[in-house]
């Protein structure tokens, strides 16, 4: 077997904090803060994990006519102390792969605390302001925290037939080692789960930004926000069936599953449709 | 990764007994009632992280507290003949899309298991599935039987209710078993244990559904303590098999008529060749499961 971890530089950094983003989770959170900070912040790839023992490699998917590949990929930003891991969710082995994280966070760059970024789904209306939870590996880290606006009193067991999310094992990887760290969720509506909210990206960066004074530029993401919620309005115009449900969920009324999937559906191929 | 023994009792040439979900979990409930009724103490586990993904994580006041994985446990019941070593397993390591395990995880898992069969100077295991029979729900289940050394055939034809599976008509001298139950004695066959593998009948038709078919687990059971020269006095299957009755027979009168006519003439005829179910009617079955669950849950 190859050593699973392929350095290609030893970045300085005085016990930096660590953020981890998975591609095509829940609304593109993680992936979507993860890049904003990577971007803006210029933070530079240093470490990989190798993927044969953690994805299928037997072809490759291919998103609007580009070929995936899997990657997992560290970068640093020695700037702002920060260490940034944007990764494909692995597919085997994923107690050896959440591990190689921690190493990584714990070995190579002794860092002070971890974030991993998830969205929460929620019946709430993309109306609604947002909230932001945190989970913890320690009532250490949970106090250190207490500043910020956060719900921290979360109470929760998988139920059955569900999984717990890959957010939570890292902390519970990361508990067991005695690494600080802390799940950040977001609240996404059910109906942008399977597109973007950009809305709740801004919400997790308001976060770190707090939290590391990175001092982030948000003219882009606040542009982005502005244009998906002009178009859920054009559609609300156009769609007295969306908008209706909508208002039902601003209203904090229940929707039967019938104007859930209807919901769903003509949101997503509505955003999904370019220049409207 | 590796085994946690929470004791080393004395056993004296135990036989291992083995069970992991499969279809109508035929192998699992064997085995769990088995250990249950004869009060098997726990002896040890497989540790769970490298074959298995979580499936329970506690958040208390929003610290993660616990994380719960597919338990991997041994047991062990002194006997006056022979002591018996069991091992339960709630899922197998699947590293795929299959339900089944396969690959290197799978063959990992096995040897882990035989390691300790061995450390307890085991020498032979058994495990138990589940046979796909052309047969009728109302039929009392056979157990197929297979073995990894041929010395062990004659054993096996001398067991009650049993058939070897090359007896098994339509099957000729070839089969197959997946997963676990049938890796773990190809395993021990190359480590010179002698395996058998002990299998109750489900009926075709009945194969697809998420239900227990405990039915075959119970004719299994039987098997095994006549092997073992074991009694089990209160069999908690007996009640699960006649409850399960009524569930089989609600799907069962959900079958379109002429689907349920051809399963009809397996009850008729019993000595001459059965038919499985066509092409046709698998199809039917695959597209129709989950309405016969949504209309329990509506009821």
């Amino acid at each position: 077997m190859t050593e699973p971890l392929k350095f290609s530089a030893q970045p300085k950094l005085r016990k930096p904090t660590m953020v981890i983003g998975w591609e095509s989770d829940t609304a593109r959170l993680g992936e979507r803060v993860t890049d904003y900070l990577i971007n803006s912040l210029g933070a530079q790839p240093f470490c990989e994990i190798d993927p044969v023992e953690f994805f299928p490699l037997g072809g490759v998917t291919i998103e609007n006519d580009i070929v995936q590949f899997p990657q997992s990929t560290f970068y640093a930003s020695r700037e702002h102390n920060l260490v940034i891991f944007r990764s494909a969710i692995p597919r085997y082995e994923w107690h050896e792969f959440l591990n190689l994280i921690v190493d990584v966070a714990e070995e190579y760059c002794h860092v002070k605390e971890m974030y991993a970024i998830g969205g929460m789904i929620t019946a709430a209306a993309h109306t609604a302001p947002r909230e932001a939870w945190a989970t913890f590996s320690s009532p250490k880290i949970k106090k250190a925290l207490s500043p910020f606006q956060l719900s921290r009193e979360m109470n929760f067991e998988t139920p059955p037939g569900s999984r717990p999310t890959l957010n939570s094992y890292l902390l519970w990887v990361a508990k067991n080692r005695d690494v600080s760290a802390s799940n950040l969720w977001i609240p996404v509506p059910f109906y942008l789960m399977t597109s973007e909210d950009p809305a709740a990206h801004k919400k997790a960066l308001e976060f770190l930004d707090k939290r590391m004074g990175l001092g982030l530029d948000y003219s882009a993401i606040d542009a982005t926000i502005k244009q998906q919620n002009e178009r859920l309005k054009r559609l609300r115009i156009s769609s007295e069936e969306i908008d209706g449900c909508i208002r039902k969920l601003e209203n904090n009324q229940r929707l039967s599953e019938e104007e859930r999937e209807g919901l769903v559906k003509g949101i997503d191929e509505y955003l999904r449709k370019r220049n409207n | 990764m590796g085994i946690v023994l929470r004791q080393e009792p004395e056993l004296r040439k135990p036989d291992m007994i083995v069970g992991w979900p499969g279809i109508g979990n035929v192998g699992i409930i064997t085995v769990e009632t088995m250990r249950q009724a004869l009060g098997a103490e726990e002896l040890g586990e497989i540790e769970p992280w490298d074959f298995f993904y979580p499936n329970k994580v506690t958040i208390q006041a929003g610290i993660v507290t616990d994380m719960n994985f597919p338990g991997s446990k041994f047991y062990y019941k002194r006997m006056p003949k022979k002591d018996l070593l069991f091992f339960i397993g709630e899922e197998q390591p699947a590293t795929r899309e299959s339900a089944y395990a396969e690959g290197k995880r799978a063959y990992e898992m096995a040897n882990l298991v035989l390691d300790v069969a061995q450390k307890f100077s085991c020498g032979r295991v058994f495990t138990s599935g589940a046979a796909i029979a052309i047969t009728h729900h109302s039929a009392q289940p056979k157990v197929w039987a297979v073995a990894n050394q041929k010395a062990l055939l004659s054993e096996l034809r001398s067991y009650d209710n049993t058939i070897l599976m090359s007896e098994v008509e339509g099957k000729g001298n070839q089969g197959s078993i997946t997963g676990l139950n049938g890796l773990l004695i190809g395993a021990a066959k190359r480590r010179g244990m002698e395996g058998i593998c002990l299998m109750g009948e489900i009926p075709d038709y009945l194969s697809r559904m998420p239900f227990p078919y405990p039915k075959a687990s119970k004719a299994v059971l039987g098997t095994l303590a006549k092997i073992m020269g074991v009694t089990i006095v209160h069999n908690p299957l007996e009640e699960m098999t006649v409850q399960m009755e009524t569930v089989v027979e609600n799907v069962y009168q959900q079958f379109p008529p002429e689907i349920r006519e051809r399963l009809e003439q397996r009850k008729l005829v019993t000595q001459t060749k059965q038919e499985a179910i066509t092409e046709e009617d698998e199809q039917w079955f695959k597209e129709h499961i989950d309405e016969f669950f949504n209309k329990d849950k509506g009821a």
